[in-house]
């Protein structure tokens, strides 16, 4: 077992276990505590996969702004403890048997996929680019540019639309 | 590094949407800048943008199909024809809501942008050639959508069905994200053409992936076309929403989705055995044609009985997709069923450009239809009452005809055009439809279409029988006037009318070849 799959090794398991305890976990702020430590440990795998920019956009976006404002959200809604959230409904039940049927079909289908290991079929001048900003930048402003442009109208929108959704009433 | 190369050439198919995002940028800041009590200039800004952009598409449907934009877009006449007749819905739709919106003392700016973004929207999605821009479009439209359902939060109705429409729109389009990232994982491109280049050596080495992500994919798809039995969503939305966005709703947004979802799986069933798709898409159909009109005969409710109406015709439509991907080659003497196709030559023919013509005459004729009568009930719709929930009740018609005889005549003719009576739009839509599907050799199918469409005509006729039958109540509503949603509603009738009788050029310039890019 080399470095790097000890350090996935590390990560997933990690990312996983501050997964769970995003849903198991009583206390609102815990949970969302445990969603910061679950971007931490997944912007780990995005390093492992080269994508170095993803990973710092990962920890400052999601671990850093969005957990802001899920925070004050749960602030504002000064959240009690409502009982026990364990009992069995049958859309609960139902649920649950379609998350397993998930899992075991998504299991399935990995299962089929090819085992042999991958390697790195570029040159390594890429390699050494892979995942920088630069190589990012390069690629989503010739390669990209369209969707790129269609995603500043879909933000347009998104601030439009809600605007319009959060005005008391019309 | 490569610096792309752009010529004007490039600009063409996406030249509405530019006319369609100045204006609409124009009316979110007149709303800042101007503060005019009277705000029909906004409307018309709005319907002048939709005419210009209606007519470039109009123009690009005699260029020759091709790749644009470094073949994330298509311009081909397919896609320009769904985004004039879009244009054509968000003409109408923003004439019946100047009216709709200065009846409730709610005019604004952001009502008409948010329109005109989500026809800029359904223009882009009919002509994305590539998944993650397919997908970003989808949101688009989406997301414009949400915010318009839950425009007039007045009672407990719009904002219940602005939430239920964004959590399933939201869920609907996370399946289609996963399964094109399964493609992706099976084929490693994007773009559709090198996908469908890609799936059948992906198929041979790993099916159970691309199988579902052709699954997911469809899913997403069936959910934004409300086929059965992804339509739970549609009536509580269509209800909830305020009129004329229902009618945007029933109109354009879904005949973006079906035009996106045909060239999508154009692109994606290379490789796999043609059985599967068409099995897939034929009981598509037939639960959708079926259901959805069983659904509406119960429906006391004008406006419910609308939403699953539109369910039933997304069947029709889902119909003729299913005659596309018909097996070619079948064997003569195979037995005459619902699901398989056995054509009557023992051969079938190639019908693609009669589904072509057919799906997009369907459409032309559904959006002016629908158009027109979700129009004249929000005319009849009364402030009052939107919290009470009975505003649109089987009473409220009652003897229309008396009162005002020209809104009932303009209500039955689209009630008759829903029915697909001639010489209505709506019947020669069906025949259309239904004529490719036997050519094809789908006879169960298009037999169980006609049926289901006999039943259809019984709860279109109710209303017409309510209209013109039954004495009028003490406290009937009177229609607002506004000279906007006058001329929207004499436009339709004129269409529907004027198409039914004479299709004419239309029908010539529906059925040209070369009309879908590839095929």
């Amino acid at each position: 077992m080399n470095a790097e799959q000890v350090l996935f090794w590390l990560f997933s398991v990690c990312t996983l276990v501050a997964a769970s305890g995003v849903i198991f976990a009583r206390n609102p702020v815990a949970s969302a505590m445990s969603l910061v430590a679950t971007f931490f440990f997944l912007s780990g795998i995005y390093v492992l996969l080269w994508a170095h920019t993803i990973a710092a956009l990962q920890v400052l976006v999601y671990a850093g702004a969005i957990m802001v404002l899920f925070l004050f959200v749960i602030m504002l809604l000064s959240l009690t403890d409502s009982g026990p959230v364990l009992h069995f409904t049958p859309s609960r039940i139902a649920g649950g048997v379609a998350v397993i049927a998930l899992f075991v079909s998504l299991t399935a289908v990995f299962r089929k996929l090819p085992t042999a290991e991958l390697t790195w079929v570029g040159d390594a001048a890429k390699l050494k680019n892979f995942g920088t900003i630069q190589h990012l930048g390069e690629v989503m402003y010739t390669q990209w540019l369209f969707p790129f442009e269609a995603v500043s109208l879909l933000l347009l929108v998104a601030i439009l639309g809600a605007v319009v959704v959060a005005k008391p009433r019309i | 590094m490569i610096i792309p190369h752009f010529t004007l050439n490039d600009f063409l198919p996406v030249m509405p949407v530019g006319v369609l995002m100045a204006a609409a940028i124009v009316l979110m800041l007149s709303e800042v800048f101007l503060t005019s009590t009277t705000r029909t200039y906004q409307a018309i800004i709005a319907a002048l943008a939709s005419i210009v952009a209606g007519g470039i598409a109009v123009n690009n449907a005699f260029e020759p199909a091709r790749l644009v934009l470094q073949g994330y877009a298509v311009l081909d006449p397919f896609s320009s024809w769904t985004t004039a007749m879009v244009c054509l819905g968000t003409f109408l739709a923003v004439l019946l809501s100047a009216g709709f919106l200065k009846h409730r003392n709610a005019e604004r700016g952001e009502f008409y942008a948010l329109m005109l973004f989500a026809a800029a929207g359904m223009s882009l999605l009919s002509l994305s050639a590539e998944f993650i821009t397919l997908f970003i479009n989808l949101e688009v439209l989406s997301v414009a959508t949400y915010a318009l359902t839950a425009f007039l939060r007045r009672g407990p109705r719009p904002s219940e069905a602005g939430f239920k429409y964004f959590i399933l729109g939201a869920f609907a389009a996370a399946l289609l994200l996963y399964g094109a990232a399964l493609i992706y994982g099976a084929t490693g491109a994007t773009k559709l053409v090198e996908v469908s280049a890609a799936l059948p050596a992906a198929f041979a080495k790993s099916p159970a992936l691309v199988y579902a992500g052709l699954g997911l994919v469809l899913a997403g798809f069936a959910f934004k076309v409300a086929a059965v039995p992804f339509h739970m969503w549609t009536p509580d939305v269509y209800e909830g929403a305020p009129t004329p966005v229902t009618a945007l709703m029933s109109a354009g947004v879904k005949a973006a989705a079906f035009v996106a979802m045909v060239r999508t799986f154009l692109f994606l069933v290379k490789g796999i055995d043609p059985v599967i798709p068409f099995t897939v898409f034929s009981l598509l159909a037939l639960l959708t044609m079926v259901g959805g009109n069983l659904l509406a005969l119960p429906q006391r409710n004008v406006k419910r009985m609308l939403a699953y109406s539109s369910i039933a015709h997304a069947g029709y439509m889902l119909l003729g997709v299913a005659a596309l991907f018909a097996p070619k080659l079948v064997e003569a003497g195979a037995k005459v069923g619902v699901l398989t196709a056995t054509p009557l030559t023992g051969t079938a023919q190639d019908v693609s450009v009669a589904v072509y013509k057919g799906l997009l005459f369907y459409i032309l004729g559904y959006t002016v239809t629908s158009l027109g009568a979700f129009g004249t009930i929000s005319a009849l719709e009364r402030r009052e009452d939107e919290t009470r929930g009975n505003t649109w009740d089987l009473e409220r018609f009652a003897g229309l005809a008396q009162r005002k005889p020209g809104w009932a005549a303009a209500m039955a003719l689209f009630m008759l055009s829903l029915g697909g009576v001639p010489p209505t739009v709506g019947f020669l839509g069906k025949l259309f439809l239904f004529s490719a599907a036997v050519d094809a050799g789908l006879l169960g199918l298009a037999i169980v279409g006609v049926l289901s469409s006999v039943i259809g005509v019984y709860f279109y006729l109710r209303v017409v029988v309510y209209m013109f039958m039954r004495p009028a109540p003490i406290d009937a509503p009177a229609p607002f006037r506004h000279w906007t949603t006058e001329l929207a509603l004499v436009t339709s009738a004129v269409l529907v009318v004027g198409l039914g009788i004479l299709p004419g050029t239309i029908t010539e310039w529906f059925s040209r070849v070369g009309m879908v890019f590839g095929h």
